[in-house]
């Protein structure tokens, strides 16, 4: 068959499959049927054994409203010490987030299908896999065994759930640039590390960003949880709080919290808008 | 169409730059050929045009000139390189020497225009740009060609904010960054208005002449095929069907290469 006749033969459609598209109601496909049937069912297997109950919200309802009405009024009769301890935060997640994101940028060039040969690619998968699939408190609570209580741990359970988390969307950010001058870049016989950093990462910089300023918010938050296993910040204070039934300081210690993610927040925003 | 078929594109005495034989361009074992026994050559000073509809083959036969697609037979000769047989740094050169231009100008959005029309020098800058730094050299040079094409008013802005025909303009910069010994625009007016085609076209063989370096420019629209070329080829299912001096060809004689022929027997 010549070039022309099978290239003709590539152009025809099937008479069955065109009578279908010309169809306004078409039966859903048996696969799709199926697929709604089983992705409910998985749902209401999942909520009964996970024991979810609208009606138990409900009647408990008042419960979380006493509890609510006994943080109030906020006591910030030690407002040196919050300060002192969201500082403290502060810094752990910059820190942290530094650190995770120089490593996870790194993890990522390996990560990314469009960059890295096809055996680092599983590995660098493989690896941020197994650090997602590891809760953050484990993490903290072997690096507390490691270095011992405070901060430092804090720090380095972060860098390491960065990898986890952020490696893998930054290695999405990379696979997802324009195509197109990547192949101008290999086109002027540009090495890999030159089309990396004029092809690449010029496209991907508004996504990284973006990701490292949501993976600093998380941190700062994160931060406060890791305080429950004595990795620093202000997480032990709170669980201290709620121990000793002093709601007052600990609604004190929530509102500057909201106060911090909220500034973090806007400013994450403005920094957003002046890259992208 | 036979006698266009038979006669020589063109009775030069001097040497030319590209030399492609009987050439033949397969992507996997059971798809079709996409190139079948393509002869053409490339002379300096010469601007040709390449005309086919979509799936002619018209890309394939310019990534095949650098070395983009697998070269199952014939040969490929640009300058010294033997294009069917280069390791990958041979290939990084040849690709080096060979200015590209796209129909998306595949610019970098973010970039300015002037460090889009650096990344054309990035072949043999070393290590020295790891830091995004160019050469102070570079840069002048840089800013002369897009005085060239008359955009260097935007040498600082990114790319992302010009027209389509100053993108293009800027891709063309980039490409002339190089030093090429030949220009390859694969559509390079496509996504651009009837008035900027005609610019762009123009500055390609502008370009070609005061160079005097080959343009393979591949187009869609014959009238400004037979405007702006000195030779024209059209390719229809990877073959050549037609094949001479611009000045010798009107459209009826191009009909063969958009089907034209086969609506009629239909």
């Amino acid at each position: 068959m010549s070039i022309a006749e099978k290239t003709k033969a590539k152009q025809e459609l099937d008479p069955r499959a065109r009578e279908s598209m010309e169809r306004a109601f078409r039966i859903p496909r048996a696969r799709f049927v199926v697929g709604v049937v089983v992705g409910v069912a998985i749902f209401l297997w999942s909520a009964n054994g996970a024991q979810f109950d609208f009606l138990k919200l409900g009647e408990g309802a008042a419960n979380m409203g006493e509890f609510v009405l006994r943080m109030f009024p906020p006591d910030f009769s030690k407002i040196g010490l919050i300060l002192a301890l969201l500082l403290e935060t502060l810094q752990m997640a910059v820190v942290g987030t530094v650190i995770g994101t120089v490593l996870s940028l790194i993890v990522a060039f390996g990560a990314a299908s469009n960059i890295a040969p096809r055996w680092l690619y599983y590995l660098c998968r493989w690896t941020m896999n197994i650090i997602r699939a590891l809760p953050d408190l484990v993490i903290a609570l072997m690096f507390v065994s490691a270095v011992g209580l405070g901060p430092f741990a804090g720090i380095l359970a972060m860098t390491i759930g960065s990898i986890g988390s952020i490696g893998k969307v930054f290695a999405e950010a990379m696979e997802a640039v324009d195509r197109g001058p990547i192949v101008a870049m290999e086109s002027v016989g540009s090495s890999k590390r030159q089309v990396i950093q004029y092809g690449i990462l010029p496209q991907a910089l508004p996504l990284l960003t973006s990701y490292t300023l949501l993976l600093f918010e998380g941190n700062v938050r994160g931060a406060t949880i890791l305080g429950l296993v004595g990795a620093g910040g202000i997480g032990l204070e709170l669980t201290t709080a709620m121990n000793r039934y002093d709601y007052g300081h600990l609604f004190a210690m929530v509102i500057c919290i909201i106060v911090l993610v909220t500034i973090i927040d806007q400013a994450s925003a403005i920094i957003r808008k002046k890259i992208t | 169409m036979t006698d266009l078929l038979m006669r020589p594109a063109q009775t030069r005495t001097d040497e030319p730059l590209v030399r492609i034989r009987d050439l033949k361009v397969r992507y996997s074992d059971d798809q079709p050929l996409v190139l079948d026994g393509v002869d053409l050559d490339l002379f300096r000073g010469e601007t040709v045009a390449l005309l086919g509809s979509s799936g002619s083959g018209k890309s394939t036969l310019m990534k095949a000139l650098t070395g983009f697609a697998p070269i199952e037979s014939g040969s490929v000769a640009a300058g010294d390189f033997d294009v069917a047989n280069l390791q990958r740094g041979q290939l990084r050169r040849l690709r080096s020497q060979t200015g590209q231009v796209f129909q998306q100008f595949n610019l970098v959005g973010r970039l300015s225009v002037l460090t889009n029309v650096l990344t054309g020098s990035l072949y043999g800058a070393g290590a020295a740009n790891m830091l995004g730094t160019f050469r102070s050299s570079d840069r002048v040079r840089a800013l002369e060609l897009l005085e060239r094409v008359g955009i260097v008013h935007k040498a600082g802005e990114p790319a992302r904010s010009l027209s389509g025909g100053q993108q293009q303009r800027v891709a063309i910069a980039r490409a002339l960054m190089q030093n090429p010994r030949v220009i390859l625009a694969d559509e390079p007016v496509a996504s651009l208005d009837p008035r900027m085609s005609r610019t762009v076209l123009e500055l390609l063989r502008q370009i070609a002449c005061e160079d005097n370096i080959p343009v393979l420019v591949s187009l869609h629209v014959v009238p400004l095929a037979l405007a702006h070329s000195d030779r024209i080829v059209g390719l229809r299912y990877g073959e050549i069907v037609v094949s001479g001096r611009t000045s010798e060809l009107d459209a009826d004689q191009l009909a063969p290469v958009y089907d034209l022929d086969d609506e009629e027997e239909e």
